[in-house]
């Protein structure tokens, strides 16, 4: 039981310079594969649903606007989103996945509507793959 | 002509005005310091350098809703914050700011002035058992009781150690005190141990770290401060930074040698001073954690108050000694 | 004169809601009464609606610190449903994020315990260290709460070498650090003079209360689900279950010490032998009708996930006992005879994660405040009873 054992860390700290980062006035630097928010290339996107599927908070919607030209429209609801990225890894396309998370964070806003983003695509062809090992490319029935 | 004297000497310096902008600017130091100690930045953005922290709160306290709780005595609730602010600032009144000469004291300076200061200053344990008591909440109720149960261990070694370098001074004038010693500056040397006695039993009467037990925050909510909001509450808090003020003003006057030099010289003894006592403070504060309130009284008793007779003890063999 | 004083379910101490009402007489406390119910979220309703998947995510929220306990407890189970078992190299990464989230945990629960003492230095510091544990979880997967590293069959996640070696760095510097705290905690005379001597539970009175963790570890007891029944990664990596004999929150301190720097050898084992290969297994989408147990060590105590499966995409019950709600019965001990002063470091030593065990109900009548408690059977008797005619809803219903 020693007295005052803590007294050279505190004055020690006195000098140096505070662990605090000053927030909105410096930025924080994120880790690459950091968690941000869910987007889609909506070139690559095949409609196959497995993305809205997976979804834990039912935040990807996927409804068709016309049969005939194979259009889709998806509407990503940002406020419902948890960022777990499930989306990115169910979805089947390769080499690039159509769901890609970037890296923002700051995505508050004043109305919840105003965190929804739309696409409206048509849909791309699923390569055909040779004899592939899992039939992972090919067109789900939604 | 005569009388605007007093009335500027009441209400600019050193009386409202001047307590309370210090009052500001020591909470403001006191906050840097925890705050560097941990680590961390402390107040930045109010002003420059956080500088107006402070007074930030006090208006922003000022201008909320102020509830009274049904069954407290409300003329009671209410008197008590401002009574409170009244007993401090009289007593910052007393401390010899304005010595003019060498031989002409502070405005309101007279033999005993350090036991009406000690006095005065032991007043506000009674308004925060009175506050925690007239509240009537059970958590107010425990705080006020820890208030008084603290009171027994740290009065008795605060009075003991303060009025040490009194008796060896020959004084009971504060401002002759300060000036006995500033004359010989080695016998400041013997009443070290009163010096860390009595920085300990401040730290006490001031409800800090690690005495901070009636109002402590994860245990009793608010203590004697839980229902207490809005300008009750600036008030509040306004007269416990005055109480740092007049506190760390009192050891530097019995301790460290007072304010010389008249009107501006003393002022800027008094700031170094005052400062340096605060430095101590915060480290203190920083460096221990809340003890529980039986440990108070019995560490109290066992160590500070044999220690503050052993104080007295070395004092009285140095007055036969050397005078 | 006994009187009784309300802490929670608002009060400063506690981080979440939970009501203990305190019978008191002048400082001591003479008995306590819980009551739960305040952080229910309706969760295992909630994950017989979502698929196998989804319940990944819906089991990491029970808890923001040991997430993934939760996660990783629940993936076991649905593993063994699924007769799939993940790769190497999947369950190394899966146990490292493991025992740095345990790392994370203590070191918070360091930084609490000094705060409810009024020892806030303390609480900065670790807090402040504790930024390194967070900021090496986020560049393994992405996030600094809620990792969601599993996947049914592995991890989502590989480490590449870069990252191994951050992480190596990241476990030194801590090391140092903890070292030290352990220091200050035992030689800090404040500090210390809180802690010793309080909450005491002899070593017969947990076993009769069924204490877990940290709790009853400090008390002798030394059970510890990574000893005792062994899975995974457990077998092959060397450590010791950490005890003490003080029966104290002293006691329950210088456990969790002990434990960061038992997770710290962990780390390093499982960092320098890590195998080459997959993370994961591709896993199935309907599991057969089975039921498991499966249990883990969560830096709190033992964590128990039951899951049962009916063939189908969504199973059929889970039911999660979390370690917290089995410490609630020796808290009640523990506090008899305690200071009012004590309350807080009571409760905090042992590490409560209230929304973990919110999972059971007391059901009170409003207007007469007279209590009674439901058999399953009964309240699952009127869940169907009220929700017999009701059109099937696949999914939520969204307002907007």
């Amino acid at each position: 039981m020693r007295l005052a054992v803590f007294m050279p860390e505190l004055l020690r700290h006195l000098f140096k310079k505070p662990a605090t980062v000053d927030y909105p006035f410096k930025k924080l630097e994120v880790p690459k594969g950091f968690r941000g928010t869910p987007f889609l290339h909506p070139d690559i996107c095949i409609a196959c649903r497995a993305c809205e599927r997976d979804c834990p908070a039912e935040a990807i919607e996927i409804t068709s606007v016309s049969d005939v030209e194979k259009k889709f429209k998806m509407v990503i609801h940002n406020d419902r989103c948890v960022h777990c990225a499930q989306c990115v890894d169910s979805c089947p396309t390769n080499p690039v996945k159509a769901m890609e998370m970037d890296h923002l964070f700051e995505t508050a806003g004043f109305d919840r509507h105003d965190l929804k983003m739309e696409w409206v695509f048509v849909r791309a062809l699923p390569k055909k793959e040779p004899k592939p090992a899992a039939p992972a490319a090919g067109p789900a029935q939604p | 002509m005569a009388v605007l004297k007093p009335i500027l000497y009441l209400v600019v310096y050193p009386g409202l005005l001047f307590l309370f902008v210090y009052s500001t600017f020591c909470e403001w130091f006191d906050r840097k310091v925890y705050a560097r100690l941990q680590n961390r930045m402390g107040p930045t953005h109010t002003g420059r350098w956080g500088l107006l922290q402070p007074v930030a709160d006090f208006f922003k306290l000022m201008s909320k809703e102020d509830v009274v709780p049904d069954k407290a005595d409300k003329t009671l609730f209410t008197l008590l914050p401002i009574v409170g602010l009244a007993i401090v600032t009289t007593a910052g009144l007393l401390l010899p700011l304005w010595s003019v000469s060498e031989t002409g004291f502070a405005q309101v300076s007279f033999s005993g002035d350090i036991i009406v200061l000690l006095y005065l200053l032991s007043l506000p344990t009674l308004i925060f058992f009175l506050a925690g008591w007239s509240s009537t909440n059970a958590f107010s109720e425990i705080g006020g009781t820890r208030v008084l149960t603290m009171l027994f261990g740290y009065e008795v070694p605060l009075f003991m150690a303060v009025l040490s370098p009194a008796i060896l001074a020959n004084s009971w004038r504060m401002a002759e005190i300060a000036q006995f010693y500033r004359a010989k500056p080695l016998l400041i040397l013997p009443n070290l141990l009163g010096f860390v006695i009595a920085l300990i039993c401040v730290q006490a009467k001031l409800e800090r770290t690690p005495f901070d037990i009636p109002h402590a925050e994860t245990e009793i909510v608010g203590g004697t401060f839980t229902e207490y909001s809005g300008k009750k509450l600036a008030f509040f808090r306004l007269m416990t930074d005055i109480e740092l003020v007049v506190s760390s003003g009192l050891i530097a006057v019995v301790f460290l040698g007072g304010f010389p030099g008249g009107v501006g010289l003393g002022l800027v003894f008094f700031i170094i001073k005052t400062l340096f006592v605060i430095f101590l403070l915060s480290l203190i504060r920083a460096m221990t954690s809340r003890i529980r309130v039986d440990q108070v009284v019995s560490f109290s008793w066992k160590y500070l108050a044999p220690l503050a007779v052993l104080q007295l003890l070395i004092v009285i063999l140095i007055k036969g000694l050397l005078l | 004169m006994k009187f009784n004083i309300p802490i929670g379910p608002q009060h400063p101490a506690l981080k979440e809601p939970i009501s203990l009402r305190m019978t008191v007489e002048g400082e001591v406390i003479r008995d306590v009464d819980i009551r739960l119910g305040y952080n229910h979220r309706g969760l295992e309703k909630l994950a017989e609606e979502r698929s196998w998947v989804q319940n990944i995510y819906l089991t990491e929220r029970i808890c923001g610190i040991c997430s993934h306990s939760h996660t990783t407890c629940y993936v076991q189970g649905v593993e063994k449903l699924m007769e799939i078992e993940p790769p190497k190299r999947g369950n190394y990464i899966r146990y490292l994020v493991s025992e740095l989230e345990r790392i994370h945990s203590h070191l918070l629960w360091l930084g609490v315990a000094g705060h409810e003492a009024g020892f806030d230095s303390f609480f900065m510091y670790t807090w402040r260290d504790r930024e390194v544990v967070m900021d090496l979880l986020e560049m393994i997967s992405g996030n600094r709460v809620h990792y969601a590293i599993n996947t049914i069959g592995g991890v989502r996640r590989d480490l590449d070498e870069g990252l191994v070696k951050k992480i190596l760095d990241g476990i030194q510097v801590l090391r140092a650090r903890s070292e030290y705290y352990f220091k200050i905690g035992a030689n800090e005379p404040t500090f210390v003079g809180r802690l010793a001597g309080v909450g005491f539970l002899s070593k017969q009175q947990a076993i009769d209360l069924c204490a877990v963790g940290p709790t009853t570890r400090a008390s002798g007891v030394a059970i510890d689900i990574r000893k005792d029944d062994p899975h995974a990664v457990y077998d092959e990596v060397p450590f010791d279950v950490c005890t003490a004999d003080s029966c104290d929150v002293l006691g329950r301190t210088v456990v969790r010490i002990k434990e960061l720097m038992e997770s710290y050898k962990i780390c390093e084992f499982l960092l320098k032998n890590l195998p080459a290969g997959d993370i994961a297994v591709k896993a199935p989408k309907k599991a057969k009708p089975n039921e498991v147990v499966s249990r883990y060590e969560a830096p709190r105590g033992e964590n128990i996930h039951y899951i049962k499966s009916n063939g189908t995409e969504k199973p059929e019950r889970l039911k999660v006992r979390a370690p917290t709600l089995a410490n609630y019965p020796a808290t009640v001990e523990m506090l008899k005879n305690g200071f009012i002063a004590d309350i807080p470091l009571i409760f905090a030593a042992i590490d409560p994660c209230v929304c973990c065990a919110e999972r059971t109900v007391e059901i009170v009548n409003a207007r007469s405040g007279e209590e009674k408690v439901l058999r399953f059977s009964q309240l699952r008797a009127l869940a169907a009873a009220r929700y017999k005619n009701s059109p099937v809803q696949r999914n939520a219903v969204w307002p907007f």
